[in-house]
């Protein structure tokens, strides 16, 4: 086992975790913020790879080119499985548990729908630009992680950007910090929610195309996704986009390391075994305040 | 009510002399099974409000230790399902303490987690027949006497489950878990031991699970990890308690009843698909609009009926 090999799969490991990190941001997002714990955030992504993947067979649009009307057309998704689902849910008595079970429905109804129409054999989002690598001194590094990896963190900059720079990102911090107070300077908390809940689910989708430039994807794979959504989430923290990168790029390094000395499939074992340790002894994640 | 229920169960015991077509025995063994899982499940997601994912983990747990006695010693699953139940409530044991002290969502996901975990374990542990899955012999008789005598014994043991459940929610025990759902930290204070309670039921329920897991691994003659550990099992099972009402031990059976008759026509008839998109939909009605199940409504009748009966 050579010095490069090893370097290539921490690398590698990085490269993937920041798809992570952008793949959970958005879930971290409705969980710390609306108290939403939207277990069908993963399928989201899965959708969002779906559609990238049409795009680009059936109208030969890039992947890259078409990330805009992607992210619009998950936003309004978002914002009707809001209005459908999230906005009822909020009144109950336990927002966090009544939330996480009624996604559960929505993710077991969009994966299988998907399944229904699409089939459930795996399918690959190959673009020509990701198929090769490059090379430093003897370390190969292939471009599909390489530019997944550009897209995620540009979005995850995006995402942050939009809540700390703008008046509706603002808005949006303003009455997760303090309802009462943003709805009484005029905020209204309904439209941010629309908002928020839209912005999560559009960032999902973003990050299913990163993901699809990466791994083969099919209906159920968000089940694995979602795992993975977790695991960022609690190791970074709740509600905590930045915690999320970070977190993020550590699941990243520890996947890689991990990958360069132990078989494949005991990579996830230790992952999840991590992630419950986690769970079990600081809850409130590594990157937490 | 009582003796209807007891005609109820004389009747489903008689049924199979009545020589049904083969489908009806199969169907509901189905239905015992969900009504076994789904009880045993309450004791903890229903009476405590701790909702696990993890119940398929027991079940599997209990279907591969029959397995395992079977293969290597030749010792008949009927007289091992106890053990299965034994080495369930061992792990629930286990991994109790430290899971419950998690709460609301935070235990949810970590019983998912460790769904998946023992699942991938099994997928690559070759003791246990890893990916390739573990075969065994069927019972040395006809196909007809097959099905009867395992409808027979999941039967009674669905009985027995919801019996010794029922018995439970009337019990101190049932008392101590539903004050720990109403509020955790006013049960401490009045002198309830909840961690204790709380690893009681778990452990019970997992028990329940795993002898359940193992009649069905018999039955199934052929047991893997990815059927036997399927997560969706844990979905199906949280749905039929929520849909039926998971407060009181009535309503998981009803919720069992009537959905896994419901599942296995729709796989069989329509698609596995189809069912899935609608028990998906289903599980988000009954969040929104029935947060107490379907026997809130038959209730109904019963408290009028009491108001105009002075």
């Amino acid at each position: 086992m050579s010095l490069s090999y090893i370097l290539e799969t921490i690398i590698s490991g990085i490269l993937f975790g920041g798809i992570y990190a952008l793949l959970s941001a958005g879930f971290s997002l409705t969980w710390g913020t609306m108290k939403v714990l939207n277990i069908s955030h993963a399928v989201f992504a899965v959708l969002g790879s779906y559609i990238a993947y049409w795009f680009f067979v059936k109208g030969g649009i890039d992947p890259i080119l078409s990330l805009p009307l992607l992210a619009l057309i998950l936003f309004f998704v978002g914002g009707i499985v809001y209005r459908l689902v999230i906005r009822p849910v909020t009144k109950a008595k336990d927002v966090v548990m009544a939330s996480m079970v009624a996604t559960f429905g929505v993710a077991i109804v969009v994966e299988n729908v998907m399944s229904y129409f699409w089939r459930p054999d795996p399918r690959i989002l190959k673009p020509p630009y990701t198929g090769t690598s490059f090379f430093i001194g003897e370390m190969a590094i292939s471009k599909g992680p390489l530019i997944g990896f550009i897209l995620a963190i540009l979005a995850i900059a995006l995402l942050y950007l939009f809540l700390s720079h703008t008046y509706t990102g603002k808005g949006v911090q303003a009455t997760w910090q303090n309802p009462i107070g943003a709805a009484l300077v005029g905020i209204n908390p309904e439209r941010v929610s629309l908002i928020t809940f839209g912005l999560s689910i559009a960032s999902a989708g973003v990050a299913g195309v990163a993901m699809a430039f990466v791994y083969a994807f099919y209906p159920s794979v968000q089940t694995v996704w979602t795992l993975f959504v977790f695991l960022v989430t609690i190791v970074g923290g709740v509600g905590n986009i930045l915690g999320a990168a970070f977190a993020g790029l550590t699941v990243g390094f520890i996947i890689g390391v991990s990958a360069a000395f132990l078989p494949f499939v005991w990579v996830n074992v230790l992952l999840f075994a991590l992630l419950l340790f986690i769970l079990l002894f600081k809850p409130e994640g590594l990157f937490g305040t | 009510m009582q003796l209807l229920m007891l005609v109820v169960i004389v009747f489903l015991f008689a049924f199979p002399f009545i020589r049904p077509p083969l489908f009806f025995l199969t169907l509901l063994f189905s239905v015992f099974m969900y009504v076994g899982l789904t009880e045993s499940w309450n004791l903890m997601g229903g009476y405590t409000g701790y909702v696990s994912l993890g119940h398929v983990t027991f079940f599997a747990i209990g279907a591969y230790t029959t397995a395992l006695f079977l293969n290597r010693f030749g010792i008949s699953p009927f007289a091992t399902a106890i053990l299965g139940g034994v080495f369930a409530a061992m792990v629930a044991a286990l991994v109790g303490y430290p899971v419950l002290r998690l709460k609301g969502a935070y235990f949810t996901i970590s019983t998912l987690l460790l769904a998946v975990v023992m699942q991938l374990i099994f997928m690559n542990w070759e003791f246990v027949g890893s990916s390739t899955g573990l075969w065994f012999k069927l019972l040395p008789v006809t196909m007809e006497t097959n099905r009867l005598i395992f409808y027979e014994v999941m039967l009674a043991l669905a009985t027995l489950i919801t019996l010794l459940v029922r018995w439970v929610e009337k019990s101190k025990l049932g008392a101590g878990l539903i004050a720990i759902r109403e509020d955790e930290d006013v049960a401490k204070t009045i002198g309830i031991n909840a961690p204790w309670l709380k690893v009681q039921a778990f452990i019970l329920g997992a028990f329940f699970a795993g002898i359940v897991g193992g009649v069905y691994g018999y039955y199934m003659s052929y047991i893997h990890p990815d059927i036997t550990f399927n997560i969706n099992t844990s979905l199906l099972i949280l749905l039929m308690a929520f849909f039926g009402g998971c407060k009181t031990w009535a309503g998981p059976l009803l919720g069992a009843v009537i959905l896994s008759l419901a599942n296995q026509l729709i796989v069989t008839f329509i698609g596995a698909e189809i069912s899935r998109i609608l028990y998906g939909l289903l599980l988000i009605i009954v969040i929104i609009f029935m947060p107490n199940g379907v026997i809130e409504y038959i209730k109904v009748p019963q408290i009028l009926r009491k108001e105009r009966t002075p």
